[in-house]
């Protein structure tokens, strides 16, 4: 229309017909979030319904809640997730704050690189890590606890990879670098004035550190921890991986697990009721999070200058940082994943010697089931390109609406996007099985398709999404539309010319970092995926289940080296978009 | 007191090296308030920060109150919290997590020996009282106003009596009218104390008004230091000429000196012609240097009376009326010469006038 008008100058631009493109925004916001509501609906609905959802006769019953707070089984898969969120954030902070410190505060050589591999770690596919922990640590092929029991002739594996805390502490080495880098920011945001002035009124830097840092950062450090508390409340990987053959649970694999009984049909009451506890649970951990977030500017002390903080010199204390941060890199990371390329390549899995070296085989990659694969890549690539693109669009017209029109209810649109944050990928996994196996059924099949996957993906990453064309658009001065508008151009014109390009530099990174997201995803395709949309993540999960270590190990190291170029490219887009960057 | 000798100060950063300080030296005997004085980034906070030890200055010396506290030849260095000194930070640096008695028991309770419960209730009663907050004891420190937190800095700094009070531009972030107050207020509070005190402003008007001495800095030196009045009269050099107050240049060569040492005079050819200066004694014929004369001793003479020497006709370019002063622009040949004037004088632009530039006020300044 607007082209129209730009070729018919005698027509004044009030004539101008109905700008659609307002419309088509408050539609696709209403979708995106519609979407959100829907999904949580239906894992509400089912759990107060009896009997085979599809019945002609629906049953409304408390039997579910009865049964799941009946049974003893649900309080100890509680305890365990409670355990087991507790120690990944412990680990997580115990790592990360002293690493935020050396970064912030002190004279640490090499500071961008550090920033630089924590941003890539992050990445990292989580259960690729867990692999490689269960050929490290598992009791009967775990590489240190074989080694130790031949060394020092034990009966038993000194070490149990599969009991709560060691889960706990490996998913708190994988939180790490979010910790460290919410840390980090939490540091920054201090004046150092504070505690110099706590030295010049004679308190010595520990009582210093003690008495006025801590306290000071305790509000910014508490939401931080909240945060990763929820992240460990909610996580799948780790336990999925390591602790479910040995059936020790926590929430989200105990969901999978009565969704998936080995006879017989699951119980779809029970999994929603499950589901429905853990929204709960996880929505008081979200509130817990933006209350103690709100608290925090509290105590920010606004000075307007950019501070610039005493660094304390390390002296002799450099090499022992250095080992500190190196070896948390190479324990955490390195080790894990070079057992993972080790057993990759044998036949069976053997102590590192050179007898074991010239057993060295492909097999594990030859054996791979190439149409498999080769339907798993495919698949994943899609994803890649979908998820990122619809979830941004669907982004961008939630925030335009929020933030740049006065439609009642905007502020509703803005909760039910932010939601999914809240709630466990598990549970919008099973809720999107739910809905397409009972609700839109041979209506609309999407079951088995990888519309299912592109649909859970993408409402999953909403709140991600919102928020950062969130803090985009309120960067932009509504001045700069406006001004457009007085020309006469249209709302899509505006969009066009104006925002998206305003945008731009925030929109793309925001798209490759759910491209990534989206790569190293298992929770959300774990329940939905079949043989036909199966991405390459589930491919490693497919062999894990079917204890095929070889086979499971050849296919995430091959993931691993596919992604190399991606993290590539995602590092240069965050570099030029100053997202990696020490003080 | 406080005795700096010969401090020199280096930054070290990723993008490279920066001297911030190059070899100062300061003596503020006991009680004296002192302030140092210059551009933005001329290395008044660094130095502070070396008194009160948050930087490890290059080499020198610092002594507080007859203890050494760092020297680079004798390898001491002596840590913040055990130099007994006060210091208010521009941000004020007030603890938020604390109430306002919290913030001024602080000090004391690091003290050694440590005041018992009633000795620290007392005294900082006594502080807060000093800088009329009694009574806010309980509020929780962030629900202060800027000038509240002023105070409440201030008492915290004073509340274990330290030999020395640094102050870092604490005036910096009140509004003006509150500043004007304050600077009295401090003022007052040091000198009841007998504290001395190093004070760090960019603001002349804060320098001349609250200090016993002064010291002009730039560039990470001391150009001239001195009583304020000393320093506003004979400024040693066309530097602090400029920085403090305003002042008109002419530069030019000396042809001639007469008298004796002290209260020589000189002639100088100018580009508006010669003019006679006051010097320092040590100018030699054939010197270049540059005179300074302040705008408010610049007079206009009558045109009919017999020229005199230090006269020249001029033309008016510009009179901006600023209340109680007429800030006039008058071009003398290829220069422009800036003069204040009664309001009620009439004087009108393109008018030609005569000036008088009195050799009492005309300061001869080696380049
Ligand atoms: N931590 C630092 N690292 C590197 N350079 C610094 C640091 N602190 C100060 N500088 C530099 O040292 C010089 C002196 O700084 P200083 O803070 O002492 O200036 P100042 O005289 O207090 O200025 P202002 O009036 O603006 O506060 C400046 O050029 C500044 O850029
Ligand atoms: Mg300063």
């Amino acid at each position: 229309m607007a082209t129209l008008a730009a070729e018919q100058p005698v027509e004044p631009p009030r004539v101008r017909g109905f700008d659609f493109v307002p419309g088509g925004l408050l539609g696709l916001t209403i979708f995106a979030t519609g979407a959100v509501l829907v999904l949580v609906s239906i894992v509400l609905w089912l759990s107060f319904t009896e009997g085979t959802p599809g019945d002609p006769v629906l049953v409304y019953t408390l039997d579910h809640y009865r049964a799941m707070f009946g049974d003893g089984f649900t309080y100890r898969v509680l305890w365990n997730t409670v355990l087991f969120s507790a120690v990944t954030t412990t680990t997580a902070f115990a790592l990360a704050l002293p690493m935020a410190w050396l970064m912030e505060r002190t004279d640490f050589p090499g500071k961008p690189i550090v920033f630089t591999m924590m941003t890539l770690a992050l990445l990292i596919p989580s259960f690729a890590v867990s692999l490689g922990w269960v050929f490290l640590l598992h009791p009967k092929i775990g590489l240190i606890n074989q080694g130790l029991m031949h060394v020092f002739n034990l009966e038993n594996a000194p070490f149990d990879v599969s009991n709560i805390f060691s889960m706990g502490v490996i998913e708190g080495m994988n939180l790490t670098p979010l910790a460290f880098i919410m840390t980090a920011v939490v540091l920054r945001s201090m004046d150092p004035a504070l505690e110099e002035a706590a030295a010049i009124s004679g308190a010595k830097p520990w009582q210093a550190v003690l008495r006025v840092t801590l306290r000071v950062l305790m509000p910014g450090l508490l939401a931080a921890a909240i945060y990763i508390a929820t992240i460990g409340f909610a996580a799948f990987d780790v336990p999925a991986i390591l602790g479910l053959t040995r059936r020790i649970f926590t929430f989200s694999t105990y969901v999978f697990w009565v969704l998936t009984p080995s006879e017989g049909a699951p119980e779809y009451g029970n999994v929603a009721t499950l589901s429905v506890i853990m929204v709960v649970l996880a929505a008081f951990l979200s509130w817990a999070y933006r209350r103690a977030q709100r608290q925090a500017p509290k105590y920010a002390v606004v000075t307007g200058k950019a501070y610039r903080p005493r660094i304390s010199k390390l002296g002799k204390w450099r090499s022992l940082a250095i080992l500190f941060v190196v070896g948390y890199f190479i324990v955490s990371q390195l080790l894990p994943l070079i057992m993972l390329a080790w057993a990759s390549l044998l036949p069976y899995l053997q102590t590192p010697s050179l007898q074991a070296l010239e057993s060295i085989t492909t097999r594990n990659f030859v054996n791979l089931p190439k149409e498999l694969v080769w339907r798993a890549g495919t698949n994943t690539a899609i994803l890649m390109v979908l998820v990122p693109t619809i979830t941004l669009i669907l982004s961008v017209a939630v925030s335009w609406v929020v933030l740049r029109t006065k439609i009642k209810g905007r502020g509703w649109f803005d909760f039910l996007a932010f939601l999914p944050l809240a709630i466990p990928a598990i549970v919008f996994s099973v809720a999107a099985l739910l809905l397409a196996l009972f609700v839109l059924r041979r209506y609309i099949p999407i079951y088995g398709t990888i519309w299912i996957l592109v649909l859970v993906y993408s409402v999953a990453r909403l709140s991600y999404g919102t928020r950062m064309t969130n803090s985009a658009l309120i960067q932009i001065h509504p001045e700069l539309e406006e001004s457009a508008k007085v020309c006469g151009a249209s709302t899509g014109n505006i969009l066009r010319r104006i925002l998206l390009p305003l945008m731009g530099p925030s929109l793309a990174y925001a798209w490759i970092w759910i491209a990534l997201l989206t790569y190293r995803e298992l929770t959300l395709p774990v329940v939905i995926s079949t043989s036909s949309n199966l991405p390459f993540s589930y491919l490693v999960w497919g062999f894990v289940q079917a204890s095929a270590y070889g086979s499971a190990s050849a296919a995430a190291l091959l993931m691993l080296c596919l992604m190399l170029p991606f993290l590539l490219l995602y590092w240069f887009v965050a570099r030029r978009a100053g997202m990696i960057a020490p003080r | 007191m406080i005795g700096i000798r010969n401090l020199t100060m280096t930054y070290r950063t990723a993008h490279g090296e920066h001297q911030a300080v190059k070899g100062v030296s300061v003596d503020i005997p006991d009680g004296q308030f002192y302030t140092l004085l210059g551009p933005s980034g001329c290395g008044k906070t660094t130095i502070l920060r070396c008194v009160a030890g948050l930087e490890q200055p290059d080499g020198g010396e610092i002594i507080i109150g007859g203890r050494t506290v760092f020297s680079s030849e004798k390898g001491i260095w002596v840590p913040p919290h055990d130099r007994n000194i006060g210091m208010v930070f521009q941000s004020y640096a007030i603890w938020p997590h604390m109430t306002v008695f919290e913030n001024v028991a602080f000090p004391l309770r690091h003290k050694k020996p440590k005041p018992n419960r009633a000795e620290i209730k007392d005294r900082v009663a006594k502080a807060l009282a000093l800088v009329h907050l009694a009574g806010l004891e309980d509020r929780p420190a962030p629900y202060l106003s800027g000038g509240q937190q002023q105070r409440l800095a201030l008492a915290r700094a004073l509340v274990s009596e330290p030999r020395v009070l640094l102050l870092d531009e604490p005036l910096s972030n009140l509004d003006a009218k509150l500043r004007e107050e304050m600077r009295f207020e401090i003022r007052q509070v040091t000198e009841r104390l007998g504290v001395t005190t190093l004070f760090v402003t960019h603001e002349q008007i804060e320098a001349l008004t609250m200090s016993d001495v002064m010291a002009v800095m730039n560039d990470g030196l001391i150009i001239q230091q001195g009583a304020p009045a000393e320093i506003y009269a004979k400024p040693t050099g066309a530097f602090v000429a400029d920085f403090i107050g305003r002042s008109n240049f002419l530069a030019g060569k000396i042809t001639a000196v007469s008298g004796t040492n002290g209260s020589s005079v000189a002639s100088v050819a100018t580009p508006i012609g010669a003019l006679n200066a006051r010097t320092d004694g040590k100018s030699k014929i054939g010197d270049s240097v540059t005179i300074a004369i302040r705008p408010e001793n610049v007079v206009l003479v009558s045109p009919s009376a017999p020229a005199d020497a230090n006269e020249f006709a001029g033309t008016v370019d510009a009179v901006v009326y600023v209340g109680n002063l007429l800030d006039c622009v008058i071009a003398v040949g290829s220069e422009k010469v800036k003069l204040q004037l009664q309001p009620s004088a009439a004087v009108d632009r393109g008018a030609t006038v005569r000036l008088s530039f009195p050799l009492e006020h005309c300061l001869a300044l080696p380049q």
